[in-house]
């Protein structure tokens, strides 16, 4: 599962619904990958989990992108800490 | 803000300059065509490359100076110009002037409620020196969200004018125009934008920089936590229940499409056979009104009927497409989908397929992959469109002429059969011709809307257009070529005809009811004869041994022969060869069909050779046009040969089944 206090990298299949994330690393074909970013999904960038499971419906900026579990499977991201945690 | 100019030259423009309008998927691009360009846009092939793209005719001008005739093109919504994905590649075609044409400006569309990374596309036409004009769309409901906008410093950043629209309303509309005649006349020229350098990071850089100087109110976007948003999303992406309400949807859609459609086509049924019974009887017999009432009145009319089906579909389509609905049901889709090597983005081709496979095979462009294109071309013509209704109609009537409900699940049933076909015949080409897995889906969610009617509506006529102008003359000219063979050449009556007419003269003033069956009987045995001698019967009796196995004669070996141009003319030619009466009444031709014999006298329509064409029907590729835009889409005549090759064959291996498994199990 997701580590709650956040910082460690995991895939983005394994956050739980109203996790904030930032992207860390794409594990994708060039094809697939340049689709995302020019979505707005680009490394560095903050999205937040708005339906897990499959599809994962992500939320980067104030656009929802729905990703099929495979691709949300080689998405590499670092959790943002649970509100509450230290 | 820039829209205030001086006035603008006074030359008269000529040619029409193109313009291209471009922006985001989901940014209201299409609205806005519709809004600049009214209901005249055609779908056209663009020069210079080979995408069909919508294009339209509007006038610029202010009072007191020249006007100007734009042609507009409206681009597929793309992020990027410089992305490997089919609409980057045709945009930035157009935007090189591939056909020797460059556009003197474009029109932006951008979402007001997502400038960042709608901006990104900007940054990128300020690269290519391109002069454009903003539209900062869906400014309403940027507006309900708090955005406030420092218009005239936006403007300075981008150097272009920035207008805020509500495309939808209709709201700045006007104003945009009048941005848009300054551009292309020359009278505003482009200012010099704070410019980005070419690669995405620092592009986005300066996007977010822009966004902050000019932007008010950013942070409360996306900061928003809509949790109703959430569980729609939820609900509708969810492996049952997802796929529960997508039946339920699909379900009403068609149920909506036959019930709604019926009454446009009785309409257009009677009009044609009240408009072939005034010809009759104003023109005088002969060749000339044989060919206008049977070829052209029947071409015309077989044509038209599917219209309202067409229309109806597209519509619909449209309107669901545009409340963000399909989108959520294409990952539904994708999860089946991808069992059989079938992409998502196949799930709007193959559901427009179920109208007609032409706009569904074109509608295939927008797929990534090139293999899991292919192969949705490959088995799109499997779903049942509405040229086989006809035929449907007709053989499950014939099937269960007792139970309406029996028929209709049958009819089912054939919607059923083309899908698994379909679904298995791209299984396996993904493990043989097309190897490999599709491509797993990434795509935008466009936010929940109430949809436009105006943009469906304007979708249904262009498609009905489409089809009329492509599919239409196929079918016309058919018609023209069914009549001339089966009319000619000329065969003297048969004796027993002669006798019977001789008869008849003889019984004519002592009993005129019996003479006049007597003339009938020998109208129908001339007419018979003249079928069989006729070209059109020359050539049944010819591929006949090719459809005994499936139980069929050469009047239904012809009816199938001639509907592998166009399934459509099935039903039309049947009539033809069993002969229609004079007045052309729809309940009589489909009475005369079934009940019409064979040359031994047996009937023509057994249970089981109904059966075995009702199925040959649902599986055969028997559509010229399709074959074609086959052709024209993959660049190769291997894919549309292969195609007829695999579905005939299917076909007729299917039939070959039925007809033979129901006579084993007793049923004839």
């Amino acid at each position: 599962m997701a580590d709650l206090r956040g910082g460690a990298t995991v895939r983005l299949s394994e956050l739980a619904i109203g996790r904030a994330a930032r992207l860390h690393a794409v594990v994708l074909e060039p094809g697939e990958a340049c689709l995302l970013s020019a979505m707005g999904l680009v490394t560095g960038s903050r999205l937040v989990v708005r339906v897990a499971g499959d599809p994962c419906i992500v939320e980067v900026r104030s656009t929802r992108i729905g990703l099929a579990r495979s691709v949300a499977d080689r998405l590499q991201v670092v959790a943002e800490a649970v509100r509450g945690e230290p | 803000m820039s829209v205030l100019s001086p006035a603008p030259r006074a030359a008269a423009l000529a040619a029409p300059k193109r313009v291209l309008l471009v922006g985001n998927p989901n940014t209201g691009k299409t609205t806005l065509f519709n809004r600049l360009c009214g209901l005249r846009a055609k779908t056209a092939n663009f020069p210079g490359t080979t995408t069909d793209l919508r294009q339209g005719r509007m006038q610029v001008g202010r009072p007191g100076g020249a006007s100007a005739t734009l042609e507009i093109v409206d681009l597929p919504g793309l992020y990027s110009l410089e992305l490997d994905l089919p609409e980057s590649r045709v945009a930035a075609q157009a935007f090189a002037g591939a056909d020797g044409v460059a556009p003197p400006a474009a029109v932006v569309v951008l979402d007001a409620t997502n400038l960042n990374r709608h901006l990104m596309l900007v940054g990128e036409l300020v690269a290519r020196r391109v002069p454009f004009v903003v539209a900062l769309n869906m400014i309403d409901l940027a507006r309900r969200r708090g955005l406030t906008f420092d218009l005239g410093r936006l403007a300075r950043a981008l150097g272009a004018p920035v207008v805020p629209v509500a495309a939808r309303s209709g709201e700045g509309v006007a104003a945009l125009i009048a941005a848009l005649a300054d551009i292309v006349s020359g009278a505003a020229p482009p200012g010099v934008a704070e410019m980005p350098r070419a690669t995405d990071e620092p592009l986005e850089q300066w996007a977010e920089r822009i966004v902050v100087a000019s932007v008010g109110g950013a942070r409360a976007v996306g900061a928003e936590t809509d949790t109703m948003l959430d569980r729609l999303d939820e609900t509708f992406t969810h492996p049952i229940v997802g796929l529960v309400i997508f039946h339920a949807v699909m379900a009403l859609l068609f149920w909506t499409i036959f019930a709604l459609a019926t009454v446009p086509m009785d309409l257009i049924e009677t009009i044609f056979a009240d408009l072939g019974g005034i010809l009759e009887a104003r023109l005088p017999g002969g060749a000339v009104r044989d060919l206008l009432v049977g070829g052209l009145i029947g071409g015309v009319s077989g044509t038209i009927v599917f219209l309202p089906q067409i229309c109806l579909l597209f519509f619909l389509i449209t309107l669901l497409e545009d409340t963000g609905y399909l989108a959520r049901a294409a990952f539904v889709m994708d999860r089946l989908l991808y069992r059989f090597g079938l992409p998502g983005y196949a799930f709007v081709p193959l559901l427009s397929s179920h109208a007609c496979a032409i706009p569904g095979i074109l509608s295939t462009r927008l797929i990534p992959d090139r293999h899991d294109r292919f192969a949705t071309i490959l088995v799109a013509p499997f779903m049942s469109c509405s040229a086989r209704l006809p035929v449907y109609v007709l053989l499950t009537s014939f099937l269960f002429p007792a139970s309406p409900a029996l028929a209709g699940l049958a009819f089912t049933g054939c919607y059923l059969l083309g899908a698994v076909a379909a679904m298995g015949s791209a299984l396996l080409a993904r493990r043989t011709i097309l190897p490999g897995k599709s491509r797993p889906m990434v795509l935008e969610l466009p936010s929940y809307k109430w949809p436009s009617l105006r943009v469906a509506f304007a979708n249904a006529l262009e498609q009905g257009w489409a089809f009329l102008t492509t599919v239409g003359t196929v079918i016309l000219a058919l018609s023209f070529v069914m009549w001339w063979l089966s009319a000619y050449p000329k065969a003297a009556p048969p004796a027993a005809a002669v006798a019977l007419a001789a008869q008849a003269q003889e019984l004519a003033p002592s009993d005129p009811q019996a003479a006049a069956s007597l003339v009938e009987e020998s109208d129908r045995l001339a007419l018979r004869h003249q079928q069989e001698e006729s070209f059109a019967g020359r050539l049944g009796r010819a591929v006949e041994p090719a459809f005994a196995p499936l139980g069929y004669d050469w009047r239904l070996s012809i009816g199938v022969l001639t509907s592998f141009a166009a399934r459509e003319v099935f039903v039309s030619t049947l009539a033809v060869l069993v002969g229609a009466p004079e007045d052309g009444d729809e309940a009589g031709v489909l009475e005369r069909i079934q009940s019409a014999t064979r040359d031994d006298g047996t009937p023509m329509f057994t249970t089981a050779t109904a059966l075995s064409l009702l199925v040959f029907f649902v599986l055969a590729m028997q559509c010229m046009s399709t074959l074609v835009t086959v052709r024209r889409e993959t660049r190769q005549w291997r894919w549309p040969l292969l195609q007829f090759a695999w579905m005939s064959g299917l076909a007729w291996c299917g039939a070959f089944l039925a007809y033979h498994g129901l006579h084993a199990l007793g049923i004839s």
